[in-house]
């Protein structure tokens, strides 16, 4: 029994203190929260996730193909274009002779027929074999230049047909011309058509995309054919880089360090197609941001959607953690509640056996001290020629062993009384007045200490069935203790309040007094039995074990609040019945006369 | 009741002794003997007035003894002294038959009021038993002796 007493604050420390409550709650509370985050959260985002890559995969799909169609319709506009004054010019060349065109006025209405429906053609002029005009009509007067060391001569000389490069020639503007090679008895013959530059350039240069978009040509060494819209002028030397010649349409993502308000590495899509003749590569490009913008968009609402719907579960996963914590730590406080209980009340019995032993065991060596004294009495008594000086000093020594023995006789009975399981007599219990009479008897004791006793008794407070002598015992104990609580004041008082509580089904009495109170470490002891803060041999420290005792043996409760300084309030509760189940706080005296 | 016969039953032997030495100061004639089975014993062999009975004893315990005793059908009184203090075998040991209960330690003159008492209810069955004899045989000498013990016997319980 020594053993399970010396071991169990160990074990009572062990439950409390297994983690600190609070590490716990919100080591608790961030599992659950990255429980519920990690099962719902994570799962929308991925989801989120896969749908805005689909649909970022389609659109971009999407404005590719735009982009190809784009650049497309363009570049057929241009060849068109291109097509169309070079077959005319061919046409021409094919239809009238080298003598033809020198008839005067010839070759204007040509130029006029050409230019009758829109301005095409700037200039158009007859050149023969050796460079020389031979004839001209335009506004330039070009009839004596002659072209035999220029490029384009030389190339149409040799091909038959030739389309340049935009370049700055005589009239040092930016121009390009057609010329077609025809033959006549003489030999050959170049026809050359200066195109109405204007005319061409707004082909490309009118073309609006967007905010951001531009069009323009280049040809293979990189110079504008027109002028673009952010990058550069015309003949001015391109930025980009161009690359060879490739078939069909070209769409591509690059960062361009020149674009639209002239950002730096601003994002762009960039389609590219190459013409036949002349070897130019059309550009579309746009920025990036402007061609996905509304893609930008939608995804921003899925987004926008997806953090609000995380942000949602979020709020709602700390609440309902929140709420279940809070139900958690209720539940704690209420199992650690009823652990200290349960652990009182096996305390209770184990120090019950073990005061049952204790006291006996004392009973007999006292008895046998007990009957030597007397025995030593007699013999003294019976003997002659004592010295009366140590005849006085036994007769004392005596005295005070008999003293002695009564006191401790005194403390045994006190503890086997405390351990034994009276039989309880239950009869109809009026509290209030029962209160009336304690504290009539009690004030007649305290009349010299200055202590006044008031009374608060509810008249709801119904009959109980209970054990009048018991009660009796439990509050003389308590009012006792008020009263010695007050030894250093002078004047205070000790109230006792009656309580029905209706939906408990109890009676609740309150004795409060305004003594001095105690500590923390005193309240956790206080039912403790041997524990007492009176002087040596003032106090057995059983008074209020009996109490709680016999408060748990008529099924009720019994707690404690103090105020060091201020005052203690002990709070009894008392069933209107004591139930066949309560009572057992106490093993039963046989299980403890066996441990005896 | 000067010259009253003892029996003093108790395990502890220098507690018998000592209070064959104070019972026998004062008069008494007693004997002690430090188990149950050789109170019994004592009993069937010698007369007694008054059995002081410890209850808690190895081997034979004193409620166990007691019966055993009140088996022979005796007009000796036991009175119980013992160091355990619970009401509960108190009380058992009065339903038994027991005269009344002491608790350990006690002062011989309690003791010995206590004696006297005892033998005062042992003398008067005895008295009351011959003169009936002489009146008229009864049938069982045991029937009237308890009639008059649960009339007669006061019940004090002294717990210290």
């Amino acid at each position: 029994m020594l053993h399970v007493l010396s071991h169990m604050p160990e074990a009572a420390t062990a439950v409390v203190s297994d983690m600190d409550p609070p590490y716990r709650y919100k080591r608790l509370f961030k599992r659950f929260v990255l429980l519920t985050l990690v099962c719902s959260v994570v799962p929308l985002l991925l989801v989120g996730w896969i749908i805005s890559n689909r649909y970022q995969r389609s659109a971009e799909t999407r404005v590719m193909a735009a982009f190809r169609n784009e650049i497309q319709h363009h570049r057929k506009v241009i060849e068109l274009f291109l097509k169309d004054h070079r077959s005319k010019l061919e046409l021409m060349a094919q239809s009238n002779g080298r003598q033809d065109f020198l008839q005067p006025g010839r070759l204007r209405s040509l130029f006029d027929l050409f230019n009758q429906d829109r301005l095409t053609l700037t200039d158009l002029g007859v050149i023969d074999a050796d460079g020389n005009h031979l004839a001209y009509v335009g506004p330039y007067d070009l009839l004596d230049k002659n072209y035999a060391e220029t490029h384009w001569f030389k190339m149409v000389m040799e091909k038959g047909l030739y389309i340049s490069d935009m370049f700055m020639g005589f009239r040092r503007e930016p121009h390009f011309i057609i010329a077609v090679k025809g033959h006549d008895a003489i030999g050959p013959w170049i026809l050359r058509a200066t195109v109405y530059t204007e005319g061409f350039r707004a082909l490309v240069e009118n073309v609006m995309i967007g905010r951001t978009g531009e069009i323009f040509l280049v040809n293979r060494e990189g110079v504008y054919q027109t002028t673009s819209r952010y990058s550069g002028r015309i003949m001015e030397n391109a930025s980009m880089t161009v690359g060879p010649v490739h078939p069909g349409i070209q769409v591509r993502q690059e960062a361009s360090d020149a674009g639209f308000n002239g950002e730096r590495s601003v994002r762009q899509i960039v389609s590219t197609a190459w013409l036949e003749t002349p070897q130019w590569m059309l550009v579309v490009r746009q920025d990036y941001a402007e061609a996905f913008a509304a893609e930008n968009r939608a995804n921003l609402s899925v987004l926008v959607f997806l953090l609000i719907s995380a942000a949602t579960i979020l709020g709602a996963t700390i609440l309902v953690t929140r709420h279940m914590l809070d139900l958690v730590k209720r539940r704690d406080v209420q199992a650690e509640t009823l652990n200290r209980q349960l652990m009182q009340a096996s305390k209770m019995a184990s120090i019950g056996e073990l005061s049952v032993g204790v006291a006996h065991e004392i009973n007999n060596p006292l008895a046998i001290i007990s009957t030597e004294r007397e025995i030593l009495i007699d013999a003294s008594q019976k003997a002659s020629g004592m010295d009366p000086s140590f005849s006085t000093q036994l007769d004392s020594a005596m005295h005070q062993i008999d003293v002695q023995i009564q006191r401790c006789k005194r403390i045994t009975h006190n503890l086997l009384r405390f351990s034994r399981r009276t039989e309880s007599v239950i009869d109809t219990v009026d509290i209030n007045a029962f209160i009336s009479e304690v504290i009539d008897l009690m004030e007649r004791e305290a009349r010299s200490s200055g202590i006044t006793f008031f009374e608060r008794l509810s008249p709801d407070v119904p009959p109980i069935l209970s054990d009048l002598s018991q009660l009796q015992q439990v509050f003389l104990n308590l009012i006792t203790n008020a009263i010695d609580a007050h030894e250093d004041k002078r004047y205070g008082s000790v109230a006792i309040s009656s309580t029905y509580l209706e939906s408990e089904k109890t009676v609740e009495i309150v004795v409060s007094d305004t003594g001095c109170g105690m500590s923390q470490e005193t309240l956790v002891r206080v039912f403790d039995p041997f524990f007492t803060t009176k002087p040596m041999g003032r106090g057995t420290g059983l008074g209020l074990s009996i109490c709680y005792s016999i408060i748990k043996g008529l099924g009720g409760q019994i707690d404690v609040k103090s105020v060091p300084g201020q005052g203690t309030d002990f709070i009894i509760r008392l069933p209107l019945r004591k139930s066949d189940r309560t009572g057992n706080a106490m093993p039963p005296a046989n299980q403890m006369e066996q441990a005896a | 009741m000067i010259g009253s016969k003892i029996l003093l039953v108790d395990d502890e032997v220098i507690f018998a002794r000592n209070m064959e030495t104070l019972l026998d100061a004062r008069g008494y004639r007693s004997k002690a003997v430090t188990s149950g089975a050789e109170a019994v014993r004592a009993l069937e062999t010698e007369d007694f007035d008054v059995v002081v009975l410890d209850l808690k004893m190895p081997g034979m315990d004193g409620l166990t003894t007691l019966k055993e005793i009140k088996k022979l059908g005796l007009f000796t009184q036991t009175l119980i002294l013992t160091g355990h203090g619970s009401i509960d075998s108190a009380l058992e040991a009065i339903k038994l038959g027991a005269y009344d209960y002491l608790t350990k330690p006690c002062q011989i003159s309690e003791l010995v009021e206590k004696i006297e008492g005892a033998w005062e209810i042992k003398d008067d069955l005895k008295r009351q038993d011959i003169s009936e004899k002489t009146r008229k045989p009864v049938e069982s000498p045991r029937d009237a002796k308890q009639g008059v013990a649960d009339s007669a016997r006061p019940i004090t319980i002294t717990l210290g």
